[in-house]
Order: C-alpha cells, then sequence, then structure tokens
C-alpha cells in the first residue's frame, strides 16, 4: 500500500492521480494546492490584494485547473506550475478589474457552459433563453431538501464516477440500482422546483 | 423520468449524429421538453458549483491549519533560521579548514546528517501519528520519536515513510544496525516512486565506518548512481571523493 500522503508527484503523476477516484483523487488536489500555495502571498504582494481575495483567486486556480485536467484540456505544453501561475495572474487582473467596475465576486466557472456547448443553433438560443430565466437560488435550495442520500448521488455524478463505482462506494446492489436512484432524484429536484417556481 | 435519461443519454455523448439532430429537433419543436432540458442543465451546473464550494472550502481549511501553524511557531521559524545560519557557518568553516585534505566518508555522511536530518518535514493537513513523530523528532525528542515510527511499522509493514523515518532516528541515535534494517526494509518497498533505501543504507554505513562499510558503502553509491537512484547527485560526487 502506497501512503499517499508522502507521495512526491510529478506532473505525470499528478495528472494521472487527478484523474483517478476518490482518495488519490483527493490526495492529489490537496498536494496541488498545498504545492503553490504561496501564490496567495505573492497575489498579495504582486497586486495589492488583500488575504481573502488572494485564496479566492489562488482556489479558483486550482479548481479550475483540475477541471482542464481531468477533461484533457491541459495538453502538458508547460509545467503545471506555469500553467497555474497563468491562470492565477489572469484571475488576479480579472478580479482586480471586477473591483474597479465594483462588481464583487470573481468570475466563476460555469459548469453549464460545457454543456451547452454541446447543443447546435437554433436549439442551443432557445436552452440558453430557458436557463437564464431558471432560478439558480430556488435550485440550490430545492437541492438541499431533495436529502443527503440524493445529493450525494448527484454529487458523484456530477464529479464524473460511473453509476458502478457510486454502487461500490455507497454500498448499492448494482449500477442499475444507483441509475434508477440517481434519475429519481433528478425527478424529485425537478418537481420541488416546479412546485415553487409555480 | 424516461425524457431525463434520454436527455443524460446526449449530454452523456451516447447519442449517434441522427439521434442528436432529432434531440435538438424535439426542442425546437416541443417547449416542455426543452424546459426539460434547460432544468437539467442548470440543475448540473447548481451540482458542479455545490462541489467547487465544498473543495474550497476544504481548501481554506488547509489554508487556516497552515496559517495557524506558521503563528503558532514564530519563535521555532527564527530558531530554525538561526539554526540554518550556524550549520552554514560551521560548513563553510569545516570546509575552509579541511580544504586542502582529502573529505573521509565519515565526514561527509556527518555533513549530509547535518544538512539534510536535523529536521523532518511536517506534511500539512489533519495530525496523524506520523507527524506526531516527526514532532518529537524535530523537538529533540528522538527516543519518543522512534517508538512512534517503531509501532507504526508493527501496525502498518508496508508504511514506507514510517520505515524511512525509523531509519532516520535510529542513525541519528548511534544505532546503525537498527538504521540498516528499516532502510533495508525501505529498499525493499517497490511501492514508492522514488525511493532512497539504497542511498540511506550507504549514508548509515559511511556513518558507522566498520571494517569493510566504506566498501560496501562504495558499491551502493555506485548502483544509486548507475541506477539513476534518489541521491544519486550526492552519489556521484562523494565516489570521487572516496
Amino acid at each position: 500500500m502506497t501512503d499517499y500522503a508522502t507521495v512526491v508527484y510529478d506532473d505525470e503523476e499528478m495528472i494521472r492521480s487527478l484523474k483517478e477516484n476518490e482518495r488519490p483523487k483527493r490526495k492529489a488536489e490537496e498536494e496541488l494546492f498545498n504545492r503553490h500555495v504561496y501564490f496567495i502571498k505573492e497575489g498579495m504582494n504582486k497586486y495589492s490584494l488583500d488575504q481573502e481575495d488572494a485564496f479566492n483567486a489562488y482556489s479558483d486556480t486550482i479548481l479550475q485547473a483540475i477541471d482542464n485536467i481531468v477533461k484533457t484540456r491541459f495538453e502538458s505544453r508547460s509545467t503545471i506550475k506555469t500553467y497555474l501561475y497563468r491562470i492565477f495572474n489572469n484571475k488576479c487582473v480579472d478580479l482586480i478589474r471586477k473591483k474597479t467596475t465594483h462588481k464583487s465576486s470573481i468570475h466563476q466557472t460555469a459548469p453549464v457552459s460545457d454543456m451547452l456547448e454541446m447543443i447546435s443553433d437554433p436549439a442551443k438560443t432557445i436552452i440558453q433563453e430557458l436557463i437564464e430565466k431558471n432560478d439558480m437560488a430556488l435550485l440550490q435550495t430545492k437541492l438541499d431538501e431533495t436529502g443527503e442520500n440524493c445529493k450525494k448521488l448527484l454529487a458523484m455524478f456530477a464529479e464524473g464516477f460511473s453509476d458502478k463505482e457510486i454502487a461500490n462506494s455507497m454500498e448499492y446492489k448494482s449500477a442499475d440500482v444507483v441509475k434508477t436512484s440517481r434519475l429519481r432524484c433528478l425527478d424529485k429536484l425537478r418537481q420541488l422546483y416546479n412546485a415553487k417556481k409555480s | 423520468m424516461d425524457n431525463i435519461e434520454y436527455i443524460e443519454g446526449y449530454f452523456k455523448g451516447n447519442h449517434d449524429a441522427a439521434q442528436k439532430k432529432d434531440f435538438e429537433k424535439k426542442i425546437l419543436e416541443d417547449a416542455l421538453f426543452a424546459e426539460e432540458v434547460a432544468f437539467y442543465i442548470s440543475a448540473n451546473g447548481v451540482i458542479q458549483e455545490q462541489l467547487q464550494k465544498e473543495k474550497k472550502q476544504r481548501f481554506r481549511e488547509i489554508y487556516e491549519q497552515q496559517k495557524v501553524i506558521s503563528i503558532k511557531q514564530p519563535v521555532t521559524s527564527i530558531w530554525k533560521y538561526l539554526a540554518a545560519a550556524c550549520v552554514i557557518v560551521a560548513v563553510l568553516l569545516t570546509t575552509w579548514f579541511f580544504s586542502s585534505a582529502k573529505n573521509s566518508p565519515r565526514q561527509l555522511a556527518d555533513t549530509y546528517l547535518q544538512q539534510n536530518w536535523q529536521t523532518l518535514p511536517v506534511t500539512m493537513g489533519k495530525p496523524d501519528v506520523l507527524q506526531t513523530g516527526i514532532q518529537f523528532f524535530n523537538s529533540g525528542n528522538l527516543p519518543g520519536a522512534l517508538n512512534v515510527f517503531e509501532s507504526l511499522v508493527k501496525t502498518n509493514p508496508e508504511n514506507n515513510a514510517a520505515e524511512k523515518y525509523a531509519g532516520i532516528v535510529s542513525l541519528r541515535l548511534g544505532d546503525y544496525d537498527k538504521a540498516l534494517k528499516y532502510f533495508t526494509m525501505l529498499e525493499a518497498d517497490t511501492n514508492l516512486y522514488s525511493n532512497p533505501g539504497k542511498f540511506y543504507k550507504a549514508i548509515t554505513l559511511m556513518e558507522r565506518n566498520k571494517s569493510g562499510d566504506e566498501d560496501a558503502a562504495r558499491l551502493l553509491l555506485k548502483q544509486v548512481k548507475d541506477g539513476n537512484l534518489e541521491g544519486k547527485t550526492e552519489a556521484a560526487e562523494w565516489l570521487k571523493k572516496f
């Protein structure tokens, strides 16, 4: 058994571990965060950000990098450090720009856009307009009301776990049972949301 | 629920070109279906955002822990810098003093010990037994540290970090046979990405300096150098000086 707490990752190993699931992935995420945490101080010095803003810029950087690595958008043309540094600088500049234009929040990653990009026009435009009408805050509240089990099922699937992996992790009988339960949870969420909306 | 499965199939890439066309046509012709698709994407976005929030919270906890450690130990940090400065001065003096003499294996091992094994790296994260041992070591409680690392090795013989640290503490305590035992166990661990076991065994033999140890250490260093193993830079340098 490898002690992941003491594994020293090179870039290749890091990318591989981030694409795995559960413990190795979690460890790799934390290792990636820890490895370049000094960027926060640099953000404070170079861009005169306060600690909270520099932390937000850095953690958003790590989250975006993880997402890109997992979705194989990072093509290893530079080291992970250089890649992170570039994203971090952009986040800091973005943050300053938003602050000077009196917008309070830093740019958030938009998982919605990934799915939207899969649809061709003109259907895409219709869906985009409908999404803009959706009340995301209400949806978030209703997601909480679906219960811990549903939340966990949906979260694991959204993170990239297969139904089989979820079945193993949450001790379901089979992947089919997971799929049925997961779709029921989504249906429940829709009913809760529609009931409140109407 | 059938529609949800159908929608999910589309976004998972299970549909062929014709099915995709049908799907998008249905969006244009069936307002209720379009709403379901928009809901599916929105729900997915909310779930993903929740996940990101949780990860960010985890990062915050790690970061806060690091801040607590650095606030709690300002004096220690100063002493660490002073200790490091002392080591540098000592090394400079030693280098100057012995500049004309050839370095003996014992001196090389001593210098390595002084430069690398006065403190062990503290890993950020939730405190565990390994970290307790490291804290004992760094505070100078070597027997306490050895107890912790040995009990860890006993309960989990595959814990390579505990093996490594048990070896280092034994070496610092002058128990060379025990150090060799743990470094041999470490060397045998094939799970490690980078295994310093062989190099550490060479250092122990150089430090013990019994009859035959120098030859055995030289052989190990050569294997480290030729095998491109951890410690190869030092090994190459030392082999020249032997």
